[in-house]
């Protein structure tokens, strides 16, 4: 019997089984490897996800990444911004295209509202709905009929608020603990960044055990300019 | 050439009924008065067929025809209804020409000859089809379908539809039946004229030999010779449309109320997106001209944020416009101006992200203005200010297929344990140290807080939210700049501090009078 012939390493390095191919085409990368890691490749396609953290946890520098990430990758992304607190120089510095990105500044009452008529418009990609310090306070069917219009329009819906209120309807759910800032402290002290721990939650496409260390991830923010 | 000649018979009927189309269906007349003294007591001019079968008639006072037909609804025909029934009935024509020559107020005439292409089927199918839009104007329209505009009119004086052969003999045989009295239309002396030689129509004049009959009734006698034989050279000199389109109306009784007056302005808004439809056009821009009583005018623009076709958009935004600024006095006429535009379309490419439809999202964006505010949707942009919480909303757009870079295949570098997705066009939001980049959560305005001082700065500070110790300070930094413009000149002193709730605020001290503002917190 011949043995089989050796594949060249450089083809082989590229190589990746159907199965890994097919769980990747459904994730699109949040823009940081760290979250993409513990993500699994990075937020899932076409489903509800949240992001729950509390103030300076870096919940916002992770939704302007994936903004950034979707904006760059030719996708269309919107920003439904509670409160109108995006910043355009710090979302540029993060890498977003600030005239690619649909920016929605609203109340938190209408918030909702306007997300969902971005997405019943069809063709968007990423639709981030920022509710800052506001607690969520849709009703179950609300978040419903997210998850169905995400699954219907093929969007990814990405929920940033303080507690968690989409329960099985997020496919995915990242908590941030408080965030730690760090100072350099060479005389006068000058804020450097912070570190917070991202923990996975269970969605509704999590199954199966997983060990706590691939739950947990430490990532670190920059305030350098 | 082709042409085509679009009329409506009973125009102010007509233009009643697209006012108040409720009362299509049944006996309608419209009573007019006339204008000389003897003449003020307003008759009946148009009636509708159920009318006419109830027995009104033309002539008759609205008492007379009341008597006459008990359901009858007596109408008076405005000088906006007419208008805009006459605007509806150009845009029936550039619905299939780039430009018309608009005849009469109740008369349009196109070139129809390049249809042809578009309708392989004949002139039949361009006929039905212009009165098919025409119908979704709110108009019933005759078409006729000749080789020169004065044998196009003719036909539709007798015909519903008429097609008239471009070749002189057949062209004369197709009119021969015409009665004299339309051939005459407008000029009775003439059309008693040919009564008196014993011509009862078109084919009866086209026997005599026109030379003559100009020798005895004069230029419009031979006019009416060579139109009978089919002959005409009336110049044919179309325009292009208008640069808005109007609809108008006025009311019967003021209407100081926003909730009735919404009715009144759907009615109009629907009938101009109806004309831009069938021009395949959305709407770019609205102007509500309000005429106010007992005198006044009160004109409005209302911002869009996008074009959009959409009646209930438009209507909400002109609604959140008058609450915002309500009328002086109430309202007894109303003129609506729609800028038309062509909504954007894009061609796909097999490759790359579709993005959302031109049309769908335009209206999106116009849905969300009427809900937020057109002021808070656009896309974010960097004012040429130092001033660190300003901001400014240009319209968005969204990338076009051919400015889309290719996304990279997500598996590539995994293998290998080089970094996965993220990497390649989506990486500028990493830095060198391969940490993503804090943002500012703002607060816009600035929150002014209490500032509790020590000698190395912030201690303590107390918001409407937020009531927290400082555990460390980071600054002063200093900004000010501004100074060339009068009373605008900012000069602060910020501050990153760490509180004891955990979070990392941004504030800063006004120096101009001391004061301290929360201007978000790093998130």
């Amino acid at each position: 019997m011949s043995s089989r012939p050796a594949l060249d390493p450089a083809l082989l390095s590229h190589l990746i089984s159907a199965q890994r191919l097919e769980d990747r085409r459904g994730r699109r990368g949040s823009g940081i490897a760290t979250l993409d890691r513990l993500l699994g490749g990075g937020w899932p396609r076409a489903s509800l996800c949240e992001l729950i953290g509390r103030r300076s946890s870096g919940r916002t520098a992770i939704l302007y990444a994936a903004l950034a990430r979707a904006i760059a990758a030719g996708e269309a992304a919107a920003l439904v911004d509670v409160g109108g607190g995006l910043d355009p120089r710090r979302a540029f510095a993060a890498g977003i295209a600030l005239r690619r990105l649909l920016w929605v500044r609203c109340a938190a009452d209408v918030a909702a509202k306007a997300a969902d008529l971005v997405l019943g418009a069809g063709g968007f990609d990423l639709i981030a709905l920022d509710l800052g310090d506001e607690r969520p306070r849709l009703p179950a069917a609300g978040w419903i009929r997210f998850k169905h219009g995400a699954e219907k329009q093929g969007t990814t819906v990405l929920v940033a608020a303080p507690a968690r209120a989409a329960g099985s309807c997020a496919a995915a759910v990242v908590q941030l603990g408080p965030g730690a800032p760090r100072f350099v402290a060479d005389g006068a002290p000058l804020f450097d960044g912070l570190q917070a721990e991202a923990t996975k939650g269970r969605g509704a496409h999590e199954h199966g055990p997983e060990s706590e260390e691939a739950r947990c991830a430490s990532l670190a923010f920059s305030c350098r300019s | 050439m082709r042409i085509a000649c679009v009329f409506v018979p009973q125009l102010a009927l007509q233009a009643v009924l697209r006012r108040t189309p409720e009362a299509r269906g049944g006996p309608v007349a419209v009573l007019e008065a006339g204008t000389n003294k003897a003449k003020r007591v307003a008759r009946v001019t148009e009636i509708s067929p159920e009318a006419r079968r109830a027995g009104v008639r033309a002539g008759m006072t609205g008492a007379q025809a009341a008597a006459v037909s008990a359901g009858l609804r007596l109408l008076t025909v405005t000088a906006a209804d007419r208008e805009a029934a006459s605007a509806a009935l150009a845009d029936v024509g550039y619905a299939f020409a780039a430009a018309i020559e608009r005849g009469d107020a109740d008369r349009i005439f196109f070139d129809s000859e390049d249809l042809a292409r578009l309708y392989p089927a004949g002139e039949t199918a361009i006929a039905q089809a212009v009165q098919a839009v025409a119908a979704r104007v709110g108009l019933g329209v005759r078409v006729a379908i000749a080789a020169s505009k004065g044998v196009a009119r003719l036909a539709t004086r007798a015909h519903e539809l008429a097609l008239i052969p471009t070749a002189a003999g057949p062209a004369r045989a197709a009119l021969a039946s015409i009665p004299v009295e339309l051939l005459a239309e407008g000029e009775p002396d003439l059309a008693a004229a040919f009564r008196r030689w014993g011509l009862r129509a078109a084919g009866d004049v086209a026997a005599l030999p026109v030379d003559a009959i100009g020798l005895r009734l004069g230029p419009a006698g031979a006019r009416a010779g060579r139109l009978a034989r089919g002959i005409d050279d009336e110049p044919f000199v179309p325009r292009l449309p208008d640069d808005a389109l109007e609809e108008a109306i006025e009311l019967d009784y003021p209407v100081a109320e926003l909730e009735p007056f919404s009715f009144v302005l759907r009615g109009l808004i629907d009938r101009a997106l109806t004309r831009l439809r069938e021009r395949s056009l959305a709407c770019a821009g609205l102007t509500v001209r309000l005429e106010l009583d007992p005198r006044g005018v009160d004109v409005r623009a209302v911002p869009i944020a996008a074009p959009t076709g959409d009646a209930a958009t438009l209507l909400q935004l002109a609604r959140l416009d008058l609450a915002r600024r309500p009328p002086a006095a109430p309202i007894v006429g109303v003129r609506l101006l729609a800028l038309p535009a062509r909504v954007r379309a894009t061609q796909l490419d097999i490759l790359r992200p579709a993005g959302p439809a031109p049309d769908r999202l335009a209206a999106t964006i116009a849905r969300l203005a009427a809900l937020v505010g057109p002021d808070n949707v656009g896309a974010p942009t960097v004012e040429d200010t130092w001033r660190e919480e300003a901001v400014a909303v240009r319209t968005y757009e969204p990338a076009r297929p051919d400015e889309r870079s290719a996304p990279l295949p997500a598996w590539r570098g995994e293998a290998d344990g080089r970094r996965p997705a993220g990497e390649g066009n989506g990486a500028a939001n990493e830095t060198g140290a391969g940490e993503p980049r804090l943002a500012i959560r703002r607060r816009r305005p600035p929150e002014e807080i209490e500032m509790l001082l020590n000698r190395q700065g912030p201690a303590a500070f107390r918001g409407r939210e937020t009531t927290a110790r400082v555990l460390i300070a980071a600054g002063p930094y200093r900004l000010s700049g501004e100074w060339w413009r009068e009373g605008e000149h900012f000069s602060r002193e910020y501050w990153d501090v760490h509180a004891s709730d955990g979070a990392v605020y941004r504030v800063h001290q006004n120096k101009r009078d001391g004061r301290w503002y929360l201007d978000g917190y790093y998130d």
